[in-house]
């Protein structure tokens, strides 16, 4: 009996550390339980970064637009055993519109006395940028191959693509890509500035 | 002969309060709100730029990770690449940092350059190694962004070193003094704010 009573005193004793640690866990002043038993972050190997090509560029930035997109690739069935497999993540990142000046030559850039004409290729998509850093796994059931998870980012990218032409960013792109140049050029002297765009497809 | 039953009825005191606090620590976890996460906010937004980007950088890195521990090892390898443009802010060009002298000659003021943008396309990543003991759980696709990422990290940090910032200027400097000679300018000087001389 008394050793009973000793055992249940410790347990009660132990509930109540429990009990105590809990609530301040849940506040966030202490680390939660699973956390203390998970290892630390994991650290790849040092290997170095090689430079495989340098190109010189000339493209203008005139537009961004930020995204996060939550991607559901809905419940996959897989041969032979018809075992579940889904994979919920969370992309944020960016789409960079603007012009590529390469493209201009002698013929499109025009100047008589104080007035000037540029001709501006059209506004195009210049990069849809999601670094794995802007990739979030919200939930992963089933064996997911990275080859599989690449088509589903590749295709995260498309989505943000669709959604920046959406919301305009090419005609936004044009507008700021005018404006811009229209400054300049009023700044370098010039009264009468004729930007001429046409439009992106 | 009776110090056995005060003894027993003392322990029953004490193991009646100690019941008494846990339900009153039970009471207390269950009123006590579990840490909020911050709600989601939808960052769609459009935004206005003035960016030149005037070098682009191809880089690839592999990314490698091994998880040994006694009760079996875990291994991934990874090919990864990144594409890094860098020019300058045309945003911080100021109306003072062009000067006319005349109606030929111009000296144009431009601010340093930096990097403009990073980006590690998933086409471009090929995983070529992965395999995990008998004991070990296969990795997840949670791990796997995890140890991209430090990849992502350490290419952004070897980047800096590489020459690209000097490049980006040289060609700056190039595609203006270009540009405004094509515009019928007959002398064009590009300096860059901070330092006066040739980048």
């Amino acid at each position: 009996m008394k050793k009973i009573l000793s055992l249940l005193n410790l347990i009660a004793l132990l509930a109540i550390l429990l009990l105590l640690y809990s609530p301040l866990a849940k506040i966030g002043l202490l680390p939660s339980l699973p956390s203390l038993f998970r290892s630390g972050t994991p650290k790849i190997e040092e290997t170095p970064a090689i430079i495989q090509q340098v190109k010189n560029i000339a493209q203008m930035f005139t537009q961004t637009f930020y995204d996060e997109y939550v991607y559901d690739t809905g419940v996959m069935r897989t041969p032979p055993f018809n075992a579940n497999k889904r994979l919920i993540f969370i992309a944020k990142g960016e789409v960079i519109a603007g012009f590529d000046l390469s493209e201009l030559n002698e013929k499109s850039i025009i100047r008589r006395d104080k007035s000037i004409v540029v001709k501006l290729p059209p506004a195009r998509i210049l990069d849809v940028v999601i670094n794995p850093s802007g990739f979030e796994t919200f939930l992963e059931e089933g064996e997911i191959t990275f080859e599989e998870s690449k088509k589903f980012r590749e295709d995260a990218r498309r989505i943000f693509d669709r959604n920046a032409r959406d919301k305009g960013i090419l005609k936004n792109s044009a507008a700021q890509g005018r404006q811009m140049l229209e400054k300049f050029f009023h700044l370098l002297g010039f009264e009468t500035v004729d930007i001429i765009i046409p439009e992106s497809r | 002969m009776n110090a056995d039953p005060q003894k027993k009825s003392r322990a029953r005191k004490r193991l009646f309060i100690l019941v008494a606090v846990i339900l009153g620590l039970l009471a207390v976890n269950v009123a006590v709100p579990r840490k909020k996460v911050p709600p989601y906010v939808s960052a769609r937004t459009l935004k206005d730029l003035a960016e030149l980007a005037t070098v682009q950088y191809s880089v690839t890195k592999i990314v490698s990770y091994k998880d040994v521990a006694w009760y079996g090892d875990r291994k991934i390898l990874f090919e990864t690449a990144a594409t890094v443009k860098a020019g300058i802010d045309l945003n911080e060009l100021a109306d003072q940092d062009i000067r006319l002298e005349g109606d030929r000659a111009v000296t144009i003021s431009l601010p340093r350059p930096k990097i403009l943008l990073f980006n590690m396309k998933p086409e471009h990543m090929r995983e070529i190694f992965n395999e995990s003991g008998i004991l070990r759980s296969n990795f997840s696709n949670q791990e796997k962004d995890g140890l991209l990422s430090q990849g992502e990290k350490d290419i952004r940090a070897k980047v800096a070193g590489m020459n690209l910032l000097e490049r980006a200027a040289r060609n700056a400097r190039t595609l203006i003094e270009s540009w405004l000679t094509k515009t019928g300018f007959k002398t064009v000087h590009v300096v860059f704010k901070g330092k006066g001389g040739r980048p």
